[in-house]
């Protein structure tokens, strides 16, 4: 095509795109890295651009239709060094997390006009955003200020924003997929169409035969050891039972080879045409089906190398124990209830998609993997074990990372790109679709759980059994840790002395499940709370008063059906305000209800262990630099919950400094010695903890190195702003910098552990007739410990309840018979709109905790577990009915309705 | 995704002309559809003729007190236009009920009438579809159908209509002007879309290459109007169920009315039996009930859509109410 012209932000790109190509890929083509996907379809907003002033998606717009007309991206929002009023307002109100979505936002916000800004529900249905439940993109859109700025040294406590704000909203922070490596091959991956096929042979010679075709690695290029995608502290916290390309295929999805190609047409054309002959096996895809004797086995390997239970009966983990004396227990009961509860298969949706890209230094000859992950030291440390590598040759850094959710706590492309790197020593990129993220990456673990719950009648409970029964997929990545945590302070929340479980992680042929915002815990508190919530009705007693009288309290020791949890104590004790915030809210009157629907409110608690167990390390270092300010590297990574802000507010504070003369690096593994990563809700307890130390040091070494400078007595030294007055004069940081460089280390090994409480109440109202639900009030309450961000902190809050509330009354991935995925889209999987979500109000408790950082607690999975159990609790008292199996869309609750 | 040409056309009669030629060309408008489905790998054109300038986006008034609408008008233009605004409602209602602000700037009124179902099976290139693939089979019959069909489906496909504006459009009686290689022809959109019995890969009683160029209206209805759409959530989702219709009063019957279903079926569903039940009658709430149920008295449900059927009910009646006695319903849509 001749005379293709097209401006973009005011420069002129005239090379014509290929016939097909969407403006999305051609602008990013053109470095405009603002520009982003999340589904690739129409369905989420985050490639949205304007054309000639107009947003569209740039993902179905074709890229020759432009010609002739005026492109602005994010980048191209601001003019001549001026932030475009949105982008201040994003700012000041913080209008973002992990930051992916936000050039959608800002670009959709930026075309609105009066109506939409009255409408804001319906004006934003085209974007996406799953960290923020979008109150602070509302806020930020509508002009409401949060950030402040405080004196030097007075950050904690206050509302800081972000320390990559500036980058986010001009769409300069760098993703994963934002650099350009020069020479760069594309992967696509073949998967197989069958739930449990051994594979008999694969013919790549039409694939390679595709120009611009490299390599096809299939299961005989990668190594034959085995290990687990999942990344924790202890490798043997989870089986060995995966590989990176096997020989046999346990569920649709899997990924069965790999096309390396000099574009990504050829490495999705080779991918086409790569043959495989398969021999299909017999599968099973229901838990209790894998379990039953003569079922086909998943994984049949040695039960002591592959850390399985019970391979041949498909039971990857299991747990039986009693406290008390169940039986007698309850015995004594003046009410039981027994319930089957089910949660279904969800998916993090993270708007970022699973990629990276791996590439060798030209000088040093040394591999970096760039990738979108959670745990930068420990996918490094898991990739050199496999391809037997010394860590030395290995650099593992995350880019900002585009959410995460636990999702990114796995190894599921990394391993891929550094076969096909060592293989053809050129850099590789492999970044997964939308749809690839459904089928071929992890799920929330779908569980089964029964619940028996006695209670005398004034209600304190005398029994309290589950029986739980985990879907852990094709392969065990968490299965055996969320199991046992699903276990753990469900059961420890309340006061029972007779407590039993009896738990299985079971293989199936499905797509692996794995870590999942709240690690298991979600699905068991939503099953207890049901039951105790259910069995407050039978005792016609008030279902908050049952959990006041039972619910642990302050100095109790918290016990499973395993006896005391180890180094886990309730360092400090906020649930009573939480449930008097609740007790506050109802007492408040109903407000104006549509004629004929019923109204109902109910609410559930959830308490969570500030830290995994058994240790998760947190590694800090702060150095001052010539200029006399501090950089500030922490090993830990940041994706969207907000640690980095924290950490660089712990810092300054320790130091006395504006929190502007803090810089941060972090997601490196050639920053620090070793950290686990961001998981298990440890970004500002335990990094925190570390930052706090490295920041403590910081001070002594800065008064040590002063006093030597002046020769004045240590005594009388004291950090004052920019530099420490030493009995009268002041030695500027920077004068310290000339001399002995001054480097500091923290360390945090994450024990013991508190814990950390959370309450939301809903009040509902139902329509009988269709089956909707309307949400008139949604309130949380936290017990975060010492909240040292409150704006921030909110934002999780919110965060996780918007996510518990999709997970509540919408999000379901569903399968087929034969396991296959069939909601692979943002179309079919309903991830939560802005319209969607309910404005919740969130309070703190009023608490310190002594051992984490300058008494905080940790507030970011936790929000989302109580908030399911809320909602059916809300349900039934409106409806009379106990809704037992999430999500309650409405055909559910009208048919439930309908039934009774 | 299979390469293939992009060619703009310039006029109306040569893109009919090259597209009626080539069994494996396809017209593109707004592509909010067609590139979706290019990237899926659903639809495989070797050539797209895009159609988007032919200057086909105006709306003009019809000497006989209609609308003319360009098949090329966006989506959004045609929502916000201040006579489909005041007389016309029930087309900006259908409009804002669905896609997204981006999408609707891009997206046209025949792209939209001309949508394929979204059916995941459909969608998913690598699974069997009798729609897709003649003769692979229809999986939804036995598979998740939750939002398939409970009227006039066939054994060999249960997919719905997606499309709100076509539910609109059969309520206000719209016609399409349609310009093929043998000249202009007019098709009215009630009888434009067919139901899938053996082959259902025929959305359209439109032949390959034949291209809409506009919509007509005809006068104003009168009377009330309501769109209404019952979804999963709040927003962005298509019908479960939706409900268009427009009722004119007189001395407390029902004038005459006209009422179509969206999201039962292969195509809008004109309830014509619940249109007879009401004209002419006091539309009590006995009557409302009945004529719905008369409607629905051929539904067949699948495994999973048993649903749809009270529901289509419910919502019909409620927003009959609304239409008839003037009691303000709770505000559905976001
Ligand atoms: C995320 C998402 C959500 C959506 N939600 C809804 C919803 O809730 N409700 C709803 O109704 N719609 C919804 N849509 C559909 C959207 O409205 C359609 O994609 C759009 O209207 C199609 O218009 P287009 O101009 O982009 O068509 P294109 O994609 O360009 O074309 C669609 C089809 O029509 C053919 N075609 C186009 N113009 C002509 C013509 N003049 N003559 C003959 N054939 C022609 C094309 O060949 C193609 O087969 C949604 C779409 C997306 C992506
Ligand atoms: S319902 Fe129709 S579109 Fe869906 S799978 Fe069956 S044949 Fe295909
Ligand atoms: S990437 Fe375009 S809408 Fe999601
Ligand atoms: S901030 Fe919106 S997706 Fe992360």
């Amino acid at each position: 095509m001749t005379g293709f012209e097209v401006r973009v932000n005011g420069r002129t790109h005239d090379d014509a795109p290929r016939p097909g190509q969407c403006l999305r890929t051609y602008l990013r083509g053109h470095g405009w890295f603002g520009v982003k996907k999340g589904c690739d379809a129409g369905d989420c907003g985050a490639c949205t651009v304007h054309v000639d002033g107009t947003p569209v998606h740039s993902c179905l717009y074709p890229a020759l239709r432009a010609d002739g007309k005026q492109v602005t991206t994010v980048e191209g929002l601001a003019t001549d060094g001026e932030l475009h009023p949105v982008q201040e307002q994003f700012l000041a109100a913080q209008g973002f997390q992990c930051g992916f979505c936000t050039a959608g936002f800002l670009i959709t916000a930026a075309a609105l006009d009066d109506e939409g800004r009255a409408d804001l529900p319906r004006a934003l249905k085209g974007n996406l955003c799953r960290c923020t439940g979008y109150r602070a993109i509302e806020d930020a859109i509508t002009g409401v200020k949060h950030v402040e700025e405080p004196a030097d040294g007075e950050a904690v406590g206050r509302n800081l924003g972000a320390p990559a704000g500036p980058q986010v909203v001009t769409g300069t922070a760098r993703y994963t997929f934002d650099v350009d490596v020069p020479g760069l091959l594309h992967i696509k991956l073949v998967r197989s169409p069958h739930a449990h096929a051994r594979i008999t042979g694969i013919d790549t010679a039409a694939a390679l035969a595709v120009p611009g075709v490299r390599v096809v690695l299939t299961h005989e290029d990668a190594p034959q050891r085995l290990y687990s995608s999942a990344q924790h502290e202890i490798v043997e916290d989870d089986p060995c039972d995966t590989r990176v390309f096997d020989d046999v295929v346990r569920h649709v999805g899997q990924r069965v080879a790999a096309v390396v190609g000099e574009t990504e047409a050829a490495a999705e054309a080779g991918a086409r045409l790569v043959r495989v002959d398969y021999e299909v096996l017999p599968a099973v895809t229901d838990a209790h089906a894998a379990m039953r004797p003569g079922a086909p086995v998943v994984h049949d390997k040695d039960p002591v190398e592959a850390r399985i239970a019970r391979p041949a009966d498909n039971v990857l983990a299991e747990l039986h124990d009693e406290f008390g004396d169940f039986a007698a227990g309850l015995a004594e009961a003046d009410a039981v209830y027994r319930g089957t509860f089910r949660t279904p298969r969800a998916q993090h949706a993270a708007l970022e998609t699973h990629g990276a890209l791996a590439w060798f230094d030209a000088e040093t000859g040394r591999l970096t993997v760039r990738t979108s992950t959670q745990t930068p030291f420990l996918t490094r440390r898991s990739l050199c074990a496999l391809f037997d590598l010394p860590e030395s040759d290995l650099r593992v850094v995350a880019g900002r990372v585009g959410g995460g959710f636990g999702g990114k706590q796995e190894m599921l492309v990394e391993d891929v790109v550094v076969l096909a790197a060592l293989r053809l020593r050129e850099p590789v990129k492999l970044e997964l679709t939308r749809s690839e993220q459904f089928s071929g990456s992890t799920t929330r673990h779908p569980f089964t759980v029964e619940v028996e719950v006695g209670a005398k009648a004034d209600g304190t409970l005398t029994a309290l059994r589950v029986h739980v029964v985990s879907d852990t997929g094709a392969y065990g990545n968490h299965g055996p840790g969320v199991l046992f945590h699903s276990c753990g302070e469900s059961i420890a929340a309340y006061r029972c002395p007779n407590k039993r479980t009896d738990a299985y992680a079971v293989y199936t042929h499905n797509v692996p499940s794995g870590a999942y915002r709240g690690y298991g815990l979600g699905q068991v508190i939503f099953a207890v709370e049901s039951a105790l919530d259910e069995l407050a009705h039978r005792l016609g007693i008030d279902p908050l008063l049952l959990r006041e009288r039972s619910a642990v309290r302050d100095g109790d020791p918290l016990t499973t059906a395993s006896g005391a949890e180890e180094d886990l104590l309730i360092g400090s004790y906020g649930l009573d305000q939480c449930l008097d915030v609740v007790r506050a809210a109802r007492a408040e009157p109903v407000g104006p209800v549509p004629g004929g629907w019923l109204v109902g409110d109910g609410a559930a608690l959830s308490m969570i262990a500030t830290a995994p167990p058994r240790g998760h390390f947190g590694e800090a270092r702060l150095r001052l630099l010539a200029d006399g300010t501090f950089e500030l590297s922490v090993g830990t990574a940041e994706f969207g919950n907000g640690s980095t802000t924290v950490h660089r507010q712990l810092a300054a504070s320790a130091l006395g400094v504006a929190t502007s003369r803090v810089s941060i690096r972090q997601s490196d593994t050639d920053l620090v010695r070793h950290d686990t990563g961001a998981f298990g809700s440890t970004g500002v307890v335990i990094a925190g903890t570390a930052v706090l130390r490295a920041a403590e040091a910081m001070v002594g070494a800065l008064l040590g190195a002063a006093a030597e400078r002046s020769g004045v007595d240590v005594s009388r030294c004291a950090l004052v702003g920019r530099g420490v007055d030493c009995g009268g004069r002041v030695v500027p940081f920077s004068e310290l910098a000339a001399g002995e460089p001054l480097t500091t280390t923290g360390h945090c090994d994450g024990t013991p552990r508190s814990v950390a409480f959370n309450v939301h109440w809903f009040r509902l109202a139902v329509d009988p007739g269709t089956g909707e639900v309307r949400v008139l009030r949604s309130v949380h309450a936290a017990d975060a410990g010492q909240v040292l961000n409150p704006m921030q902190c909110r934002g999780q809050v919110e965060g996780g309840v918007a996510q518990g509330f999709g997970a509540a009354v919408a999000e379901h991935v569903d399968t087929g018979a034969d396991g296959a995925v069939t909601t692979a889209a943002f179309r079919q999987y309903h991830v939560p709109t802005f319209a969607d979500v309910p404005r919740t109000e969130v309070h703190f408790a009023d608490v310190t905790d002594p051992l984490g950082p300058l008494g905080a607690k940790s507030m970011s999975e936790s929000p989302f577990n109580p908030v399911a159990p809320a909602y059916a609790n809300a349900l039934r008292a409106a409806t009379g009915v106990r809704f037992t199996d999430l999500p309650l869309t409405r055909d559910r609750v009208w048919l439930g309705l309908s039934r009774d | 995704m299979k390469p293939f040409a992009y060619r703009r056309a310039t006029d109306a009669r040569s893109a009919v002309a090259t597209v009626a030629a080539d069994p494996d060309a396809a017209f593109l408008a707004g592509g909010t559809n067609l590139v979706d489905h290019l990237k899926l790998g659903v639809a495989c054109p070797s050539l797209l003729v895009d159609v988007s300038d032919l200057a086909a986006d105006l709306v003009e008034h019809l000497p006989d007190g209609g609308l003319r609408i360009g098949a090329g008008t966006r989506n959004s233009d045609l929502a916000a236009h201040p006579v489909v605004r005041a007389h016309y409602p029930l087309l900006s209602e259908a409009l804002l009920s669905g896609a997204s602000g981006q999408l609707r700037n891009a997206a046209t009124t025949a792209g939209n009438l001309l949508q394929r179902t979204r059916c995941g099976y459909f969608r998913d290139a690598t699974a069997p579809c009798n729609k897709r693939e003649p003769g692979s089979g229809c999986p939804a019959v036995a598979g998740h159908n939750r939002h398939h069909a409970i009227l006039g489906a066939s054994p060999d496909c249960v997919a719905t209509h997606p499309s709100d504006l076509a539910a609109a459009m059969v309520a206000l009686d719209a016609t399409a002007v349609v310009l093929g290689p043998d000249g202009e022809r007019r098709v009215p959109i009630g009888g434009l879309y067919r139901l899938p019995g053996d082959d259902p890969t025929r959305d359209t009683v439109l032949a390959h290459g034949e291209l809409i160029t506009a919509v007509e209206l005809p006068a104003p209805f009168g009377g009330r109007a309501r769109y209404r759409k019952v979804r999963d959530r709040a927003s962005f989702a298509f019908a479960l169920v939706s409900v268009a219709a427009a009722v004119r009063m007189h001395d407390g019957v029902v004038e005459d009315l006209r009422l179509v279903f969206g999201g039962l079926a292969h195509r809008p569903w004109r309830a014509a039996h619940a249109e007879d039940a009401l004209r002419g009658s006091a539309p009590t709430e006995v009557a409302l009930r009945a004529a719905a149920d008369a409607e629905l008295l051929d539904a067949r449900t699948l495994s999973g859509n048993g649903f749809k059927v009270p529901l289509a009910r419910n919502t019909l009646v409620s927003v009959l109410r609304e239409l008839t006695d003037g009691a303000a319903e709770p505000e559905d849509d976001a």
